[in-house]
């Protein structure tokens, strides 16, 4: 039996008597594009930082790809690509300059080799001497992508990737990821807000409301239940209740 | 070779270094400081060249008179004197470039959310920051370095005499101090940006900082010595014998602490202080061999290499604040 990429065990975070986290218990098995589904402000950002070990949790556990994120946070990172909301890089670097700090701090011994393949995975060539700064934001996506699956990590952690882009950016980045799971063998750790992109991008699904996860299930067995992709509002809707001004209760 | 070509500081610091000079910002201030020195340089040179012509006009009116020229002491030149106006400039402007260069360095990350990406890299906190701190180093001290280089080039061209190799060793002395000293400022504004929750107070902070460490501090001291009240010296100009000029200070001593203390609370004071004595801009220390002078200012060089040091310490070993790496 494979160990699973992911798995937390009351892994909970606090900001002074704000509970941003609480009592998280989570599987995310190998292999798998995972969703993570939430309101603004429902403690998906602080999951992943506690994930990819940018924060050390109030209390529980967690192990990535095998590694204990407190006890062994350079195992984990060895083994994680992460791609911020709204990542900007180095504006007056170059994509291949801004590709070749993150290869070398990732320790990537071939890494002028390395980038020519991932610019040409994400088909991105045509920028690789251009800088980053002159990028729009769907250009900067995609660097912002290379630069996380320039190691070849087993797991990538990606927080509201479509945030701020086009339909069709939204669905270049779609397919991008479906490719990097299928080709690349990489588990997709995703936040987001967008029901659409769930559906058409996830294997499974975790629904995060006030820092507790209210539901969790494989995308098969919700469509089984719900029928179709419009059901998923009707299933998020039952798991975080909305209030009269129309906010998460 | 290949793990030195990878070490993650050596990595960080080749980034920023590179990323400054492409932004220009660096060379630009660093720029300021080269025409705000060599202004003042100018300006004592012309100050000096009228002081020769005059003693040139007066050596001549003697000559045509037929009388003897010991009557006028030829005036002493000392080029090394003419770099006051530039080292009173570099105190102030100086460091208000390291208060912008360490602000840059520490809110460029935090805004682009690089900070993030760089830390979920197989990387030490500590490498990062060392990092940060090697470019800081590297770029202020390089920028300095041709900051002093010209000077020392103006100030040969503009006196007509050259400098000896003791000029240039005491040059050479200042700008590894003055180094050190921008980097105190440099540190303290990257720690206060990387720590605070707002990067814009960090920076108010640090000019609050800057106002009274540059320009208040040393102003008060010299405002309250009683000494510096008549050009010259008071106890000079009134010819007061030294054992009097004691016995009175010693009725003042407690004040004496207190104004001194202000003095030396300022690391500018103390850069002032080192800098005049080596480079012989205070008449007390003009034409002194140079390893006395060093004996006798090592607690300012100290106050400024160990309150550097301290800083950079701080900056290293302190751990990022996650809190610090999320969205702005």
């Amino acid at each position: 039996m494979t160990q699973p990429a992911i798995e937390t065990r009351g892994l909970s975070q606090r900001f002074g008597d704000f509970r941003a986290v609480e009592d998280l218990n989570l599987t995310v098995a190998e292999g798998e594009v995972f969703g993570f589904l939430g309101h603004n402000g429902a403690g998906k950002t602080t999951t992943i930082h506690m994930l990819t070990t940018l924060a050390r949790p109030a209390s529980g556990s967690a192990r990535v790809a095998g590694h204990d994120i407190v006890t062994d946070p350079l195992g984990v990172r060895r083994e994680i690509g992460y791609v911020p909301e709204n990542v900007r890089l180095y504006d007056t670097l170059t994509t291949r300059e801004n590709l070749t700090f993150f290869a070398r701090l990732s320790g990537v011994e071939d890494a002028s080799d390395r980038i020519a393949e991932v610019l040409d995975f994400l088909s991105i060539e045509e920028l690789a001497d251009r800088r980053v700064g002159t990028f729009s934001k769907g250009m900067r996506q995609r660097v912002g992508l290379a630069q996380a699956i320039l190691h070849r990590p087993g797991i990538l952690f990606l927080d509201e990737p479509s945030s701020g882009l086009d339909p069709m950016g939204m669905k270049m980045l779609r397919d991008l990821i479906g490719r990097l799971n299928r080709e690349w063998g990489m588990t997709i750790f995703m936040n987001t807000h967008l029901l659409s992109e769930i559906a058409k991008s996830c294997t499974s699904i975790g629904v995060l409301n006030h820092g507790r996860l209210v539901f969790h299930d494989s995308i098969d067995v919700v469509m089984k239940r719900y029928g179709d992709e419009e059901a998923l509002e009707e299933l998020y809707l039952s798991v975080v209740p909305v209030n009269a001004k129309g906010e998460a209760a | 070779m290949s793990d030195f070509t990878n070490h993650p500081v050596r990595t960080i610091a080749g980034k920023d270094i590179a990323d400054a000079r492409r932004d220009r910002f660096i060379l630009i201030v660093t720029g300021f400081i080269a025409l705000a020195a060599l202004t003042s340089l100018i300006t004592g040179a012309v100050a000096l060249s009228t002081d020769v012509a005059t003693y040139n006009d007066a050596k001549a009116t003697l000559l045509a008179l037929g009388k003897s020229l010991d009557s006028i002491a030829a005036p002493e030149f000392y080029p090394l004197k003419l770099l006051r106006g530039a080292i009173e400039q570099f105190e102030i402007i100086g460091a208000v470039l390291g208060i912008l260069a360490g602000f840059r360095a520490a809110v460029s990350e935090r805004g682009r959310q690089t900070l993030a990406l760089i830390m979920t890299r197989p990387v030490k906190g500590w490498q990062f920051l060392a990092g940060k701190y090697v470019a800081g180093l590297v770029l202020l001290s390089t920028g300095l370095l041709a900051v002093f280089a010209l000077a020392a080039l103006a100030l040969q061209l503009s006196s007509g005499v050259g400098l000896g190799l003791g000029d240039l060793s005491r040059i050479g002395i200042v700008w590894l101090v003055a180094s050190a000293y921008v980097m105190v400022f440099y540190g303290l504004t990257f720690i206060l940006t990387l720590w605070m929750k707002r990067p814009a107070n960090a920076l108010l902070i640090s000019f609050a900082v800057w106002l009274l460490v540059v320009l208040v501090a040393p102003q008060i001291g010299d405002t309250l010595d009683p000494d510096n009240q008549v050009a010259g010296g008071v106890f000079k100009q009134l010819q007061v014998p030294k054992a009097e000029q004691d016995r009175i200070k010693a009725g003042y001593a407690t004040f004496e602490t207190v104004r001194n203390g202000i003095e030396a609370a300022s690391i500018t004071k103390h850069f002032e202080r080192f800098s005049f004595a080596v480079l012989g801009i205070k008449d007390t220390y003009t034409g002194k061999a140079l390893g006395p002078i060093l004996v006798e200012k090592q607690g300012d060089f100290l106050w400024i290499f160990l309150t550097s040091l301290g800083l950079a310490v701080l900056m290293i070993a302190r751990p990022i604040n996650a809190n610090r790496l999320t969205k702005e």
